[in-house]
């Protein structure tokens, strides 16, 4: 009763028809004119284009294929070191981003109340006129400093920014300070860069804090971790939650929350002990040894088994052979341990303990770092000088925070105190700050008291919710961006369809919006290609020469591996930037606030198929998350006679919320756990809305006084039956 | 085993690789145009082992098994269900399939469901289109963790011939047959930590706790297949639909290999 298949049955199934009906089949296909242009499709619109991903900010290399002018699938590209030829479920899932049913296609202009989603369709024309004239309106009232600015981590930022600067405001909010400012600090301050890159390639000992890489992917860095462990490494991973990292781990930690200083203060402790630290790289390559020395004899095992949880002889062990194995060791600083106000410690404590150990040159390079190897750029006139402070204290309450990466949370605080003046208007672009900021409540609060509020984004989060205008932008698959440079490659992002409705991309947007300002000058391009074009230029090439393999060769090879952008030029241990601003130049342990007798510590985290709060909407990853659920030890519940599955409302002093409950032993019976970016606001997105509930209902805002990084797990919680 | 057909597609699967981050669902998904309320593959989660802090947990996943002797093909009643000669999957001519059913019910891993919007069976097509122009199967291709492996296990120089000849462990899920013998299933479980429970799970979305609370598909088969876990044991029947679990030592999967030369 077999058959084998025939060929019609064959191509039926696709992947083998181009080709075969191309002829007389001349329709004009609807597909990006760009891509058929380069040959990258056939007369049909069949074929595979490279770009880049944007489900998350480690921005994969991808090759989309297109069939009849629609993506069908997206593959990792082999050729892109962050990809690899793989792709995580959120960059299987993008083309569902692009095809959203949701997306927002047309300029929409609020009609109702602001929250209740009532819109109307308008001109490109009408909606840029309303947000130029309103922002014009507020500059010419209150002064520029009165707009508000604010944008994630995205390829198109350089062309936000000159809206802003050349604006003249000085407030400009981006992801980071919720993210991972006390890393960049710390690596700052210590190596002179925002971060190294990490090498997997020999690692024989790693230790993650908090570093949950297989639930907060990085595709090609998760792969790395698989396969070191396959390959016999060893890997500590410490966190109050056992995830699914922990289960791949060789030992699981489970490490009370808010003192991971204290144990990377005790392993400095044992290595500099015992003489396990690399005597001749100390010597040739960092400062301050001798301070440190001196400073860590107090932090001895016994003393981090007291605040850490974790047993003297295990901490003494983790230091012998993570120093047995360095070089080859490498302590994984990580995006953000469980964050507290004392998390800059503990970043500055990991960048040490790697230097120490010699692991420089082995496990961490130098990296280049975006607009490096010999990219052309945009000529552009200086910013005007802008006399006024910013909302969110950087530089005159934190010195040590970068400008370009700012303090959101404290930029939102100042705007609502009005301290030290009140904004009247809020430009937002891919950033969603009423879902990730802390305090949600607050944020809405500000939203009120603003005159004018404007977003750029593909769909209607809930920030476009609340919004007067929105601006639809094109998908990361519908557009071009700047280049990307990874490596001794600059990546090009272009798009793969042509964009839906009226979307536009975001150069486009910025552009359109600067010249209505009058700041043409700042906004010398013609079009997307004219834009990167003119970044090629020094190398002799043009967006349709590289579009066939989506990247252009860059000249000249790493940075030098020895040298570092600090005051002595050596790895700082002793940190004379610190010492000058008044701050512990040495890492020093520093008592986190603790939860009350019937208060658990709220954690948050990351899960394998959702990013922050952009993807709840993505019909591919909805159909693949877990119900959100609260987690919380078995003990814990039968105390509050809380049973698998029941609703439970949990309070902070900021919020509540209710959501349904995990009863698991994978977390400390102190501590509950919530995965953020569910709890949408938004009707307007009908996949997302009415799914679990926002932990930034619960958050608490409070801000490391160094790097400004929100110390998201220093919220407390009472948890009881709903 | 001896062979029927040309080629013996089938997967190896490192169950010490796999993160259950789901990018295989999603890519299988995408590229199969698989409906929202269906998956063709999944992640079996054992749930967490042990007691604080001393606890692991294993994450196993699941296509169709491809079998040799498979029962599907047997019930169809329009002979829409097939075991390719050539390649070994075992596929449905969706053009000929009358949605009738049987082969849902025969197949006792139910790895077959009805596509009610188009009327006909669906289930793992191991992605032939792709692995007939030299591509592998989507969730193969994207699986991050390198825990699946896809080829053909009648060439002995193939990446999964090469990864059970390195396995420490290997497992098997067989299933009986009517007529009593094995269905020979084409998947094979490599590298299971201590910590696994089980291999059997048969509800793909159920598992993911998409809607309410069930536990049922754990208790099933937990107590046997610990069992069958501990070497040397051999088989060991299952109650169920009568699945059963043959676990390979080294020697037994050498001599397998030297029977298909």
């Amino acid at each position: 009763m077999t058959k084998t298949l025939s060929r019609r049955d064959f191509l039926k199934l696709g992947g083998l028809a181009a080709g075969a009906t191309a002829i007389g089949n001349f329709l004009p296909p609807l597909v990006a004119k760009a891509a058929r242009e380069a040959g990258l499709l056939d007369p049909n619109g069949d074929g595979y284009i490279p770009t880049i991903c944007e489900m998350c900010v480690w921005r994969c290399g991808v090759l989309a294929k297109v069939k009849g002018g629609r993506v069908v699938k997206l593959e990792g590209n082999p050729d892109h070191p962050h990809s690899n030829g793989k792709l995580c479920a959120r960059g299987q899932s993008g083309l569902m981003n692009t095809y959203d049913p949701d997306r927002v296609l047309h300029p929409l202009i609020r009609v109702g109340q602001r929250g209740e989603g009532k819109f109307r369709m308008a001109s490109w024309g009408e909606a840029l006129d309303l947000v130029t004239s309103n922002m014009k309106k507020i500059k010419d009232q209150y002064g520029p400093e009165a707009m508000l600015f604010s944008s994630t981590h995205n390829l198109s930022q350089p062309a936000f920014e000159n809206i802003l600067y050349a604006f003249g405001s000085p407030n400009y909010g981006t992801q980071r300070s919720l993210c991972f400012n006390a890393m960049i600090v710390a690596n700052l301050m210590t190596y002179g860069m925002q971060e190294p890159d990490r090498d997997y390639a020999h690692i024989k000992y790693l230790i993650l804090t908090g570093r949950n890489l297989t639930e907060a992917i990085s595709t090609s860095e998760t792969s790395a971790l698989m396969d070191i462990i396959a390959q016999g490494a060893k890997v500590v991973y410490a966190d109050p939650r056992f995830t699914k990292t922990a289960s791949k781990a060789s030992v699981w930690l489970p490490i009370k929350p808010g003192t991971d200083s204290a144990f990377h203060l005790a392993l400095i402790n044992v290595i500099i002990g015992e003489r396990l630290f690399d005597q001749s790289f100390v010597t040739a390559y960092t400062s301050g040894f001798e301070q440190l020395s001196a400073a860590v004899t107090t932090c001895t095992p016994a003393w981090a088994e007291s605040i850490t949880g974790i047993p003297a002889d295990t901490i003494r062990r983790i230091a012998r052979e993570f120093g047995a194995a360095a070089p080859y060791a490498l302590a994984h600083n990580g995006w953000r341990t469980s964050n507290f106000v004392n998390s800059f410690q503990t970043q500055r404590a990991i960048t040490i303990l790697n230097a120490i150990t010699g692991n420089w040159g082995h496990a961490l390079h130098p990296v280049g770092g975006e607009g490096a190897g010999g990219l052309g750029s945009v000529p552009q006139p200086p910013y005007p000088r802008i006399s006024a402070a910013r909302l969110d204290g950087v530089p005159w309450k934190y010195p040590f925070v970068p400008l370009n990466i700012g303090i959101f949370q404290e930029m939102r605080d100042g705007a609502l105190k009005g301290d030290p003046y009140q904004p009247h208007g809020w430009l937002i672009s891919r950033q969603n700050p009423v879902l990730d900021l802390p305090d949600r409540q607050k944020t809405l609060e500000l939203f009120g008291k603003l005159d004018f509020i404007a977003t750029i984004d593909i769909i209607m989060n809930d920030t476009a919710w609340f919004s007067d205008v929105i601006l639809p932008e094109a998908s990361y698959l519908e557009r071009y961006d700047p280049l990307n440079v990874v490596g001794d490659k600059a990546f090009l992002r272009q798009p793969v369809i042509d964009a839906q409705g009226e979307a536009k991309s975001a150069l486009w947007i910025f552009k359109e919006i600067g010249t209505r300002l009058g700041l043409q000058d700042y906004f010398q391009y013609q079009d997307e290609q004219d834009y990167i074009n003119q970044q090629l230029k020094p190398l002799g090439t043009t967006v349709g020469q590289i579009s066939m393999h989506g990247f252009a060769a860059l000249r000249g090879g790493r940075p030098n591996e020895m040298t570092w952008n600090t005051p002595s030029g050596k790895i700082e241990v002793y940190s004379t930037i610190l010492e000058k601003g008044g701050f512990d130049p040495i890492p020093k342990w520093v008592d986190p606030p603790q939860p009350k007798d019937d208060q658990f510590y709220l954690l948050t985290g990351k899960v394998g198929q959702h990013t922050q709060f952009g993807t709840q909407n993505n019909k591919l990853l909805h159909k693949y998350e877990d119900t959100p659920r609260v987690w919380i030890h078995p003990d814990a519940a039968a105390k509050r006679g809380i049973k698998d599955w029941d609703v439970v409302q949990l309070a902070s002093d900021a919020g509540q919320i209710n959501a349904a409950v995990w009863v698991t032993s994978a977390i400390r019976p102190d501590c509950v756990y919530m995965t953020p970016g569910y709890g949408h606001l938004s009707k307007g997105l009908r996949t997302g809305y009415g799914v679990g509930a926002s932990s930034s209902v619960l958050h608490l805002t409070y801000t490391d006084p160094i790097s400004g990084s929100q110390a998201l797990s220093q919220t407390y919680v009472t948890v009881k039956k709903a | 085993m001896p062979s029927d057909t040309i080629k013996r597609h089938g997967f190896v699967i490192d169950i010490s690789r796999c993160i259950d981050c789901r990018a295989c669902m999603v890519a299988c998904s995408v590229e199969n145009t698989v409906p929202y309320d269906h998956t063709r593959i999944w992640v079996h989660d054992q749930g967490v082992q042990g007691e604080w802090p001393t606890l692991q947990r294993t994450f196993v996943p699941y296509n169709r098994m491809h079998c040799d002797k498979p029962p599907c093909t047997e019930v169809c009643v329009s002979g829409a269900t097939f075991k390719s000669k050539d390649n070994g999957l075992v596929l449905v001519d969706q053009d000929a399939c009358i949605g009738c059913g049987f082969c849902v019910d025969a197949c006792p891993y139910e790895a077959r469901y009805i596509d009610q919007e188009r009327g006909v069976v669906d289930k793992c097509t191991g992605c032939v289109q792709r692995v007939e122009t030299g591509q592998a199967p989507a969730c193969v291709q994207t699986c991050l963790g390198g825990a699946r492996l896809f080829g053909d296990l009648n060439d002995p120089t193939s990446t999964v011939s090469a990864a059970l000849a390195k396995a420490s462990t290997a497992l098997r899920l067989d299933a009986k047959r009517p007529d009593g013998a094995s269905t020979g299933p084409n998947i094979y479980y490599v590298n299971a930590p201590a910590s696994m429970v089980s291999l059997l799970t048969t509800d793909g979305f159920g598992q993911m706790e998409k809607s309410v609370p069930d536990t049922s598909q754990f208790s099933i088969a937990e107590e046997v297949w610990k069992k069958v876990l501990i070497p040397g044991l051999g088989l060991a029947a299952v109650a169920a639909f009568g699945v059963q679990a043959i676990f390979f030592t080294k020697q037994l999967l050498e001599g397998e290999k030297e029977n298909e030369e």
